[in-house]
């Protein structure tokens, strides 16, 4: 497991929130280890409070650790970030209202200083290859719910970033639309080679996309348990009705019924 | 959807056709009650009158209605860069906001018929006065819309830029101004309307030219007709300079859901 270098490693995260003005500190992340390789796809699933959004945002520098270092392929995450190394899709697709969608989706390269010929190019690219091609001019009030998300999962990928954070980027679609972005997710990352790591409160979801699901729980936030997902690829929403996609998702289910109870 | 500049045109046509049946209704029953009532002109004078001394009088009412116009424009202007540039300074100065609110407000509610006298005298008797008098009534609203409008982005946009390394001066005019722009059109359209009111008020107060002299020296010699055909003229005026910032705000922002057309 250990033969590849992480590409991704936490090491001793503490996060603790609050604490001024005489309210008493909420303790988010406590001692968290975790690393990720190069081209894995691992997702973060809990309750509510168990912090895994909050790892991700320390991932993508958006929030800083109270104790414990995050690396990525040995830089900071502060550091990664400035060398756009580092995407991230909200739950919240975030669309700039005032852009179309290809400007949308160049917007980081943008914000780098690439040429507008090249960072077109390479929207356009990102729009076919999430299956949004046809509307790079729509604006993107224009777009269902599952569109803009796809842009910007596309706009994400734009700078072509070591790793891709994902908190919770379906949580807010109807379930078809979910099933259909969760396979072409997955081909994606499959075949851009991508380094994912996916926060989700979907068991199902979780299973189907990952190479490892970090159950995580609450009051403080740590890590629980993880499961390897022997399941092999290249997916089809098929393999949800395999004996052992169920066996994952049981295992699952009961770990994270666990870590409710068992404090 | 977008690109049918024909179409859209053939829509506004359609959209003002209510008022102007309304406007030539409203016109034929007026004249017909003057004239049968036989109502004296200086109570209400016929639009029949009102037209004619639009095109009659000791000096063209066009003339007037031009300076008048020029004063405004000038006045919007100034008075809205100013709104704009101090609106900035709130937005990123909760200080300077605090301690400059209070004035700000006040200034605002002070009546403008006992500030223009006071500005007047400061600005000489010539068009710089009235253009002064007029940017001042012209700067509050855009000031205020200014300022909101810069602190009403999206967070998770914010982020979006946070994770994509954007400079501070990226994220104030590709993001901050962008999303402020529908405040920003809300506090320009205010300020023109002001600004047609600022400069009569100015021309009250003391001038030898422009409609709000028109209309004093109409009023000294009870010249009902042209007193009314100036105040149609300064009516047109205002509507003239709205319909002008209108079409801007349709050019600039028509990503905007205020710009979806009603059907």
């Amino acid at each position: 497991m250990t033969a590849q270098q992480a590409l991704l490693a936490f090491s001793g995260i503490d996060v603790t929130y609050g604490g001024e003005h005489g309210t008493a500190p909420v303790t988010a992340l406590k001692a968290v280890d975790l690393e990720v390789r190069e081209g894995e796809f691992v997702s973060l699933i809990g309750p509510s409070g168990c912090g895994k959004s909050t790892l991700l945002r320390v991932a993508a520098d958006l929030i800083k650790p109270s104790a414990g270092t995050a690396l990525i392929d040995g830089v900071s995450p502060a550091d990664a970030r400035l060398n756009r190394e580092i995407g991230f899709v909200f739950q919240d697709a975030a669309l700039l209202e005032w852009r179309r969608i290809l400007a949308n989706v160049a917007l980081p390269l943008e914000l780098q200083g690439v040429p507008k010929e090249k960072r077109l190019a390479r929207a356009r690219e990102l729009l076919a290859l999430v299956g949004i091609g046809e509307f790079e001019n729509a604006w993107p009030r224009q777009l269902s719910g599952g569109m803009r998300q796809r842009a910007a999962i596309a706009r994400a990928m734009s700078t072509r970033p070591r790793v891709m954070m994902m908190d919770e980027p379906f949580g807010a679609l109807d379930q078809i639309t979910r099933d259909r972005l969760n396979l072409e997710l997955s081909r994606i990352v499959e075949k851009e080679r991508m380094t994912v790591v996916f926060v989700t409160h979907s068991i199902h979801e979780a299973v189907f996309l990952s190479d490892r699901v970090v159950v995580m729980s609450p009051r403080p936030g740590r890590i629980r348990e993880v499961i390897d997902v022997d399941l092999p690829r290249p997916r089809e929403l098929t393999v949800r009705d395999t004996p052992r996609f169920t066996e994952l998702c049981r295992l699952g289910e009961r770990l994270l019924e666990e870590g409710f109870h068992g404090e | 959807m977008a690109n049918r500049p024909a179409s859209s045109l053939g829509a506004a046509l359609a959209s003002a056709l209510p008022a102007v049946v309304t406007t030539i209704v409203l016109v034929v029953v007026w004249e017909i009650l003057v004239t049968v009532t036989e109502t004296p002109a200086y109570i209400i004078p016929a639009p029949s009158r009102i037209w004619e001394a639009l095109f009659t009088g000791n000096s063209s009412l066009s003339y007037h209605t031009m300076l008048t116009g020029f004063e405004s424009l000038a006045g919007f202007v100034i008075g809205s860069a100013l709104g704009a540039m101090l609106g900035i300074v709130f937005a990123y100065s909760r200080f300077v906001a605090r301690s400059l609110m209070p004035y700000v407000i006040a200034s605002n509610t002070i009546p403008v018929v006992a500030v223009a006298p006071i500005i007047m005298l400061w600005f000489g008797a010539g068009i710089g006065s009235k253009v002064a008098v007029t940017a001042f009534l012209s700067f509050f609203p855009l000031a205020l819309n200014m300022m909101k409008g810069l602190q009403s982005y999206d967070r998770t946009v914010m982020e979006v830029f946070h994770v994509a390394a954007a400079t501070p001066l990226q994220r104030f005019f590709k993001m901050r101004v962008p999303s402020a722009m529908p405040y920003i059109f809300v506090g320009l359209k205010l300020n023109v309307t002001f600004s047609v009111i600022g400069a009569i008020v100015a021309e009250f107060v003391q001038a030898d030219r422009g409609l709000g002299f028109v209309i004093m020296t109409a009023y000294r010699t009870l010249n009902m007709p042209r007193l009314w055909a100036a105040m149609l003229a300064s009516a047109l005026l205002g509507i003239l300079l709205f319909v002008l910032v209108a079409a801007a705000e349709r050019l600039v922002i028509p990503w905007h859901s205020s710009m979806r057309e009603v059907k």
